[in-house]
């Protein structure tokens, strides 16, 4: 045991971290140019984007008095709990995450990558890196924009409420829910895309898994993304009709557990996809 | 290290699909032609020994080295592969700039590996221009150039000459014969057996999954002890050595060439055949200008030995 | 000087209509929707509810079985307008589940192996090869809506004592008209978005997308905006309004956000018009490669 361990560590002493770090980061970049900054991603910054142009509208249009704080932020928190995350960072991610493998095999490129003197694990980390940086970038731009606009058109008593009340803390936990939630759903759909041909359905499943998550027994809500996040939401969305189903109120998990809850099951993923990349083949014929 | 690529027993099977069956090969340095019907596994085998799949049984390595070693393996092995696509949206020097910035080079010793390997196969002027616009042969040339950019030192080549024009065919070959000739293992696949032939120093023939032949070309064919050899003599009075050669019961077929100066003769004895020849020539009765083998390339063989229920692909 | 054998001759018997060559493309594009496995699995689980609802209409006419079930249990298997809105409902929600894995695969590999220029080289308009592959989404999305909706239609008055089909005559057509709202609609939808993204793979998903992400936006502008007009956006909810006024069910949804008649079939109008726009621009016998 205490060979096998010794063995372990020098080998990690002798890895070539340093060349690692340089093939990880250059391939993150290419990426990163690749998926982020071309106009078939332009859906996605219209996903990240709506909710902002209509906060836009709401600012030069609507009239906003102090009363109703409370209600734009209910508002905004129902667009956080109910858009982004079942909706816009869901199909968002799945959009970014399952083309940088299986969108790669359908356009038949991926032996590129399979051919580069690149370690397969490191490719998918990499990979996974400018996925998380591209949809973190895109939704956390806009919700941080979602939270100006709705407090801006108060004046005054909107930034009180950032800056001496409630705010400011707001802001960070919804900034720190995206953050978790691209990371979360990456992974998850980035491990699809490479067990399917077609992740799309699978992906539905996962919608629905993380619908009825709230009323299934606590062990099995361990095994969704979006009941660490709901702890994590500073204000309670009422939702009526379906709605209400996503919203169910579950035993409270403090905040640290819930985000390390999440990056335990991100890690999980992720190191089950290493395992899997190691063995793919390219049977572009099948794909 | 070892300077060969090593098959032992390896198999492939997709599902219930055999790819090739116990293969177990050794391939030196030079060039080796991979020849076969469609479908035969010549894909395969080159995908197995490039890593980009797994062998069902048996191990490869090549010059030591397996793809487990991704930044060794890949260093040392460059794949042109036929699948005709490419990353979206980039231009040809993008696309191998990118790939050699996986190497850990420098920027600027990137950049002159581009500059390099662009040139070599013909493509500096379009390399600013998108890929998707290229022509089939300006896309198998930077498939090309994207596999040499790094100085491996095997190269491995599925349908190289696929979707050239002649002229960039010839250069092409020119350029796989310097590399052979430089002492890199080259491995090409094609159908264009006349052309690869001339630069070829081994030859794999393989069919349904199996290794049928593999080794120089010329031993290859003599090995095909039920084909005899055919030799082509060029001469002022081909039809008087025509009988005379058939004066010997070795010799069992005779063709005169067209235009008359010549004639085919096939022998299964061939040191008898070359011995009783210089006989003939030793007498003064035929003045013979020449004597070659006419049935010892990479066509004949496959022919021979696959015969034409499928074409060379 | 050249001869010629003059032994050549162009095909010059009968041939069929062009209505009669749209269905033959109907056919292959069936056949490939019915090929795989998941197809079957699908259309398998969208005739479950069929067969509860079946049940439960043997039960709510059977007086041995509600002499069984007591007091207001018995209630909750009436057989009207509302229990036919449900069974629409959740078969055309299942339609669509089934419609975002076959409109794919009855049209992205034409485009996805560029053999749209060999099919559209055939004497067939593009009316006609969009019309065909319609044809069989038409068909498919027929065998899991209104067909069992109208069976147990069909059941319901046979089984029941009264003489009950002839006073709701209202909901059989209310299920034939909502349920070919909604498939003309998801089948003009699924070929568009599946011409348009061209990968099966991604089809599915942005089916999916294209009706829950417009909901979900529609519901944001109405909660920013305080506006009724966001729900023009939300396909569910307007077809399932269409759905209750079809076949005459109290409608359920709050009364502020009411849309009239005209607007949502302006609205769906104006769908199925964007994805016209984007089958005249994908099927194509050409495609251009901007290098």
């Amino acid at each position: 045991m205490a060979s096998s361990m010794a063995t372990m560590r020098e080998r990690l002493s002798q890895a070539p971290w340093g060349l690692w770090w340089i093939q990880g980061y250059r391939l993150t970049r290419i990426e990163l140019r690749r998926n982020l900054f071309s106009w078939r991603a332009a859906w996605i910054y219209f996903l990240a984007f709506v909710p902002t142009f209509i906060l836009l509208i709401h600012l030069v249009v609507d009239r906003h008095s102090g009363n109703s704080i409370s209600e734009d932020t209910s508002i905004l928190a129902g667009i956080v709990q109910l858009y982004y995350i079942r909706l816009g960072v869901f199909f968002g991610c799945l959009g970014i995450f399952s083309r940088l493998i299986r969108g790669e095999m359908i356009e038949r490129s991926i032996h590129f990558y399979l051919l580069s003197p690149v370690r397969r694990e490191l490719q998918l980390l990499a990979k996974f890196a400018a996925g998380s940086i591209a949809a973190i970038l895109l939704f956390a731009s806009a919700i941080l924009a979602n939270f100006v606009l709705v407090y801006v058109g108060f004046g005054a008593a909107g930034s009180d409420y950032i800056f001496n009340g409630p705010g400011l803390g707001q802001m960070e936990s919804y900034l720190a829910i995206i953050v978790l939630a691209c990371l979360g759903y990456g992974a998850v759909f980035l491990l699809l895309s490479m067990m399917f041909r077609n992740p799309t359905p699978a992906a539905m499943l996962v919608l629905g898994w993380e619908a009825i998550n709230p009323i299934l027994p606590s062990l099995l809500q361990k095994l969704s993304v979006a009941s660490y996040l709901r702890h994590l939401m500073p204000v309670q969305v009422g939702a009526e009709g379906i709605f209400a189903l996503l919203t169910v109120k579950t035993e409270p998990v403090p905040a640290w557990q819930a985000t390390l809850g999440l990056m335990a099951l991100i890690a999980v993923v992720l190191f089950y996809s290493c395992l899997r990349i190691r063995k793919l083949e390219i049977r572009y014929t099948t794909d | 290290m070892s300077d060969q690529i090593i098959f032992e027993d390896v198999s492939k099977f997709y599902g219930e699909v055999l790819g090739v069956n116990r293969i177990t090969l050794s391939i030196p340095p030079g060039i080796t032609t991979l020849v076969g019907p469609n479908g035969s596994g010549k894909t395969t085998l080159m995908n197995l020994m490039t890593g980009l799949i797994q062998p069902s049984r048996g191990r490869l390595s090549v010059l030591g080295l397996t793809p487990a070693d991704a930044t060794e393996f890949f260093s040392a092995v460059g794949y042109c592969a036929q699948f005709d696509s490419f990353p979206r949206n980039i231009t040809g020097w993008q696309f191998v700039y990118d790939s050699l910035m996986l190497y850990g080079m420098e920027k600027a010793m990137a950049a002159d590996f581009t500059v390099e390997a662009l040139d070599r196969v013909q493509l500096g002027e379009a390399a600013g221009r998108r890929i998707a616009g290229y022509s089939k042969g300006m896309r198998q040339k930077i498939r090309l150039a994207q596999s040499i950019a790094h100085h491996p030192r095997v190269l491995v080549l599925d349908e190289p000459l696929n979707g050239l024009d002649p002229m960039a065919r010839a250069e092409s070959m020119a350029l796989f014969e310097d590399l052979g000739r430089q002492g890199m293992h080259v491995i090409i696949s094609s159908h264009i057996l006349d052309e690869v032939d001339r630069i070829s120093d081994r030859v794999i023939l393989i069919t349904g999954g199996y290794l049928i032949a593999e080794g120089d070309i010329h031993q290859v064919r003599q090995e095909v002890h039920e084909k005899p050899m055919q030799v082509l003599i060029r001469c002022d009075r081909p039809e008087v050595l025509a009988s005379r050669m058939f004066s010997v019961n070795h010799c069992v077929e005779a063709r005169l060439h067209a235009d008359g100066k010549g004639v085919f003769l096939r022998t299964s004895e061939l040191d008898q055949f070359y011995s009783m020849l210089n006989g003939i020539a030793a007498e003064g009765l035929i003045k013979i200008d020449s004597v070659a083998p006419a049935d010892d390339d990479a066509n004949a063989i496959y022919q021979y030995l696959i015969g034409t229920e499928g074409s060379a692909s | 000087m050249a001869v010629y054998k003059r032994s050549y001759r162009a095909y010059e018997g009968p041939v069929t209509s062009p209505a009669e060559r749209i269905l033959v493309l109907a056919r292959y594009a069936w056949a490939e929707a019915w090929a795989s496995k998941i197809t079957i699995a699908l259309f398998i689980l969208c005739l479950v509810p069929c067969l509860i609802s079946l049940v439960g209409i043997y039960a709510a006419n059977n007086p041995l079985v509600r002499s069984l079930i007591n007091g207001k249990a018995s209630e909750l298997i009436n057989v009207d307008a509302g229990f036919f809105l449900k069974v629409l409902s959740g078969q055309c929600w299942l339609a669509l589940v089934l419609l975002s894995w076959v409109a794919p695969r009855v049209i992205t590999f034409d485009l996805a192996d560029s053999a749209l220029p060999i099919l559209l080289s055939h004497p067939i308009s593009r009316f006609g090869y969009l019309f065909g592959k319609f044809l069989a989404l038409f068909a498919t999305l027929s065998i899991v809506t209104w067909i069992p909706c109208l069976g147990l239609f069909i059941y319901q008055g046979y089984t029941s004592t009264l003489p009950w089909m002839a006073g709701n005559l209202r909901i059989a057509f209310g299920i034939l008209a909502g349920s070919f709202i909604w498939i003309i609609l998801l089948s003009i939808l699924g070929l568009a978005l599946s011409a348009w993204v061209k990968w099966r793979v991604v089809a599915t998903g942005v089916i999916f997308a294209a009706v829950f992400i417009p909901a979900g936006v529609g519901a944001i502008a109405s909660a920013v905006l305080r506006t009724r007009w966001g729900f023009l956006l939300n396909i569910p909810y307007m077809i399932t309004l269409v759905w209750q006024r079809l076949l005459g069910a109290p409608e359920h949804f709050n009364t502020d956000n009411f849309l009239p008649n005209g607007s949502i079939a302006c609205m769906l109008t104006l769908a199925c018009l964007v994805c016209f726009a984007m089958l005249n621009q994908r099927i194509r016998a050409r495609e251009v490669v901007r290098g």
